[in-house]
């Protein structure tokens, strides 16, 4: 029970950085090596946020988070990503390295560098066999992801600006050629991506800690898109799953000291077995 | 003829220039020291809380008129706990600066390189929170530490956890370091030395949840957990402990630990009684001169961080300083200096159980060790037992 507890608490963590780093991969072709950094910045946000009142706000922490995800998606797409359509695809990428640079920068510049914990919800709240415990903040990330990847799904599915997006993520080319608006779509994508991570780096803040050095968190995201496949999301949370569970069964079964390692060795193999992933597309893989 | 006089009198301005700038260096009218930390890389949470107290005693100390009437300049750098950047600051303060002694550093990886680079050039070092094996007997020339050797404080927190419980099974848990495993492996033998079963979790230094690990060490069934990282592993480890059904007692080794991480660890924890903190130097919440002095300080010149026993840390390395450079009289050379430090015996009565003494053998001293617990109600941590006094590894290092 406890190690099914763990597992799912950790997938929902990288689940939702995977998440954020599909999205923009499928829609911009980008692949987003700032990821930890725009979760563990966002949780800083959220942190910050909710002091600003003077009393502790949650509403307020989240607002803050809202805000910092939709302004930092604007300005990321509007003043970098947008010039960037039509150059090569690794420009991006080392655009993202930058970027993650500069994030970095950011937490020892603003927040010098401080160690912070987010203690919203950190009381006991079900009591498992053999005195382990979940509390509230556990049982509301399981909540919040559910409930995130279920957004995601409806709107994708059933909205007509989900429909555009496909079709951008398709051939933007020919969408924008259909009237879609092809800037809004793909700012909408990184607005997406960068709530998706800060949802992250809050439950992260609240299990572990925030610091500069929780930026790595970043490549278990990484890896759960890439071993799921580059381009699914489906695959995001399978990957999420993999991954979870490979480290935890590290720790328990081999030697804590690899549980980091291992993540990695499965991405060597599924990438020599199955380049594209899991659950990603030939196709897809074949462009990049 | 008139281009003749213009290159003399070039040159005259040349060699003037020159002459005054010697004059002004040998007319030095302060003692100038440097002090390298780390005040921008992954653990400035826990080095600038000891910088801050360091400075305190030296501001509080040149508003007192300074040593003899001469003030203390301190160069300030920062090495970002990196081993190059240390070493880049550490010759940068000694040529251009040029400082007698340098004192503070960072973490253990970075001390090892400027001792190696300050031996060379015959300049005393001393560190402070951390510390490595160069200060132990048969110490190395020139470098000191009036701080935490890892292998020191493992067989310190061994002893004392006699006043937590008797006997039973402890468990160490560290993050795959040096002085984590320097740590843990004097741990380990000290406690089964005195009767106790051994365990141990090492986990990676990047850890993404620290669940797991607590887990594995709940598995074990301690009757005891020692921690021994820096603040932010205990701010996931405590509370990852309890979520996992361990409720007894957690032992935080205070390698750069504040009073305030222990309280938000409690906190998160669930307003946790059963924290233990072993450290070097009294914490803020001892009621005596010393601290009470420190704390007067620190609200008439103010700190960036909350006062914390990093604080007290670094507030007893200024007065090492006082008294070495006291010693050294005026003028102080490196040598001198030196020389002074190898036999040095300072009073810090109040901020740890004894005085910091050095030998020429020994760069460390005597060590003085002592056990608090935090009490949630009260809200603050009360000592268990007496100072501990170490005098010497009881191991071998491995």
């Amino acid at each position: 029970m406890e190690f099914a507890a763990t597992v799912v608490i950790l997938t929902c963590t990288y689940a939702l950085l995977a998440a954020g780093i599909v999205i923009l991969y499928k829609a911009g072709r980008v692949v987003n090596f700032a990821h930890g950094e725009l979760a563990i910045v966002g949780g800083y946000v959220f942190y910050s946020s909710g002091l600003m009142a003077g009393d502790e706000s949650l509403w307020l922490a989240i607002a803050g988070a809202l805000a910092f995800s939709i302004v930092m998606g604007l300005v990321i797409y509007m003043t970098m990503m947008r010039r960037l359509v039509g150059e090569p695809f690794y420009v991006a990428i080392l655009v993202t390295v930058g970027l993650g640079i500069v994030l970095k920068s950011a937490i020892l510049v603003i927040w010098r560098a401080e160690r912070l914990t987010i203690d919203v919800g950190v009381a006991p709240a079900l009591r498992l066999a053999g005195g382990a415990s979940l509390s509230y903040m556990d049982i509301v990330s399981v909540l919040l992801t559910i409930a995130f990847f279920a957004g995601l799904y409806l709107f994708f599915r059933f909205t007509r600006l989900g429909v555009q997006f496909r079709g951008t993520a398709e051939n933007a080319l020919l969408a924008s050629q259909r009237g879609v608006n092809v800037n809004f779509v793909l700012s909408l994508s990184w607005v997406i991506a960068i709530m998706a991570a800060s949802l992250s780096g809050v439950l992260y803040g609240g299990r572990a800690f925030l610091s500069t050095e929780s930026v790595t968190i970043g490549l278990a995201g990484l890896t759960a898109a890439l071993v799921g496949g580059l381009d699914s999301l489906r695959g995001a949370v399978a990957g999420a799953f993999i991954v979870a569970l490979a480290q935890y069964l590290t720790v328990r079964l081999i030697s804590p000291v690899l549980s980091e390692a291992v993540p990695f060795l499965l991405l060597l193999v599924v990438m020599s077995i199955r380049p594209w992933g899991l659950f990603g597309t030939l196709e897809e893989f074949d462009r990049v | 003829m008139k281009r003749l006089v213009l290159r003399s009198l070039f040159t005259a301005l040349v060699l003037a220039a020159c002459a005054l700038s010697a004059n002004l260096a040998s007319a030095q009218n302060s003692y100038v020291i440097g002090y390298i930390t780390d005040l921008s890389g992954p653990l400035a949470d826990s080095y600038t809380p000891t910088w801050e107290g360091f400075e305190l005693y030296i501001k509080a100390l040149n508003d007192r008129g300074g040593i003899g009437g001469k003030k203390i300049d301190v160069v300030l750098d920062d090495d970002g706990l990196k081993a190059d950047r240390a070493v880049a600051a550490a010759k940068k303060q000694v040529e251009r600066d040029n400082v007698i002694g340098i004192f503070g550093l960072s973490l253990s990886s970075t001390q090892g390189p400027v001792y190696v680079e300050m031996r060379k050039a015959g300049v005393p070092v001393v560190t402070t929170f951390s510390g490595i094996l160069d200060a132990l007997p048969p110490a190395k020339p020139f470098s000191y530490s009036a701080g935490v050797v890892f292998e020191v404080a493992g067989e310190a927190i061994g002893e004392l956890i006699k006043n937590i419980k008797p006997n039973g099974k402890v468990v160490g848990m560290t993050f795959d370091s040096v002085g984590g495993r320097a740590a843990i492996s004097h741990n380990k033998r000290m406690v089964e030395s005195l009767g106790y079963t051994w365990d141990e979790v090492i986990f990676p230094v990047t850890t993404s949840d620290f669940t797991p690990f607590a887990q594995a060490a709940v598995e074990k069934k301690p009757d005891i957990v020692v921690g021994h990282y820096g603040s932010g592993q205990n701010l996931g480890v405590i509370p990852a402990l309890r979520r996992s059904g361990y409720t007894g007692p957690y032992v935080v080794a205070s390698y750069g630990v504040t009073e305030d991480t222990v309280r938000q660890a409690a906190q998160r924890a669930g307003n946790d009684q059963n924290v233990y903190y072993v450290t070097r130097y009294s914490t803020v919440y001892d009621s005596n001169p010393a601290v009470a002095e420190v704390a007067a300080a620190q609200k008439k010149y103010g700190t960036s961080k909350p006062f914390s026993s990093m604080h007290l840390t670094g507030w007893a390395l200024g007065r090492f300083v006082e008294s070495a450079l006291k010693a050294c009289g005026w003028p102080c050379s490196r040598e001198k200096l030196d020389n002074v430090i190898q036999t040095l015996k300072v009073d810090v009565s109040g901020l740890t159980g004894g005085p910091i003494e050095m030998s020429p053998q020994d760069h460390y001293g005597p060590s003085y060790w002592r056990l608090y617990v935090w009490n949630e109600s009260a809200k603050k941590m009360e000592p268990k037992g007496d100072w501990l006094k170490k005098t010497a590894l009881k191991f071998p290092v491995q």
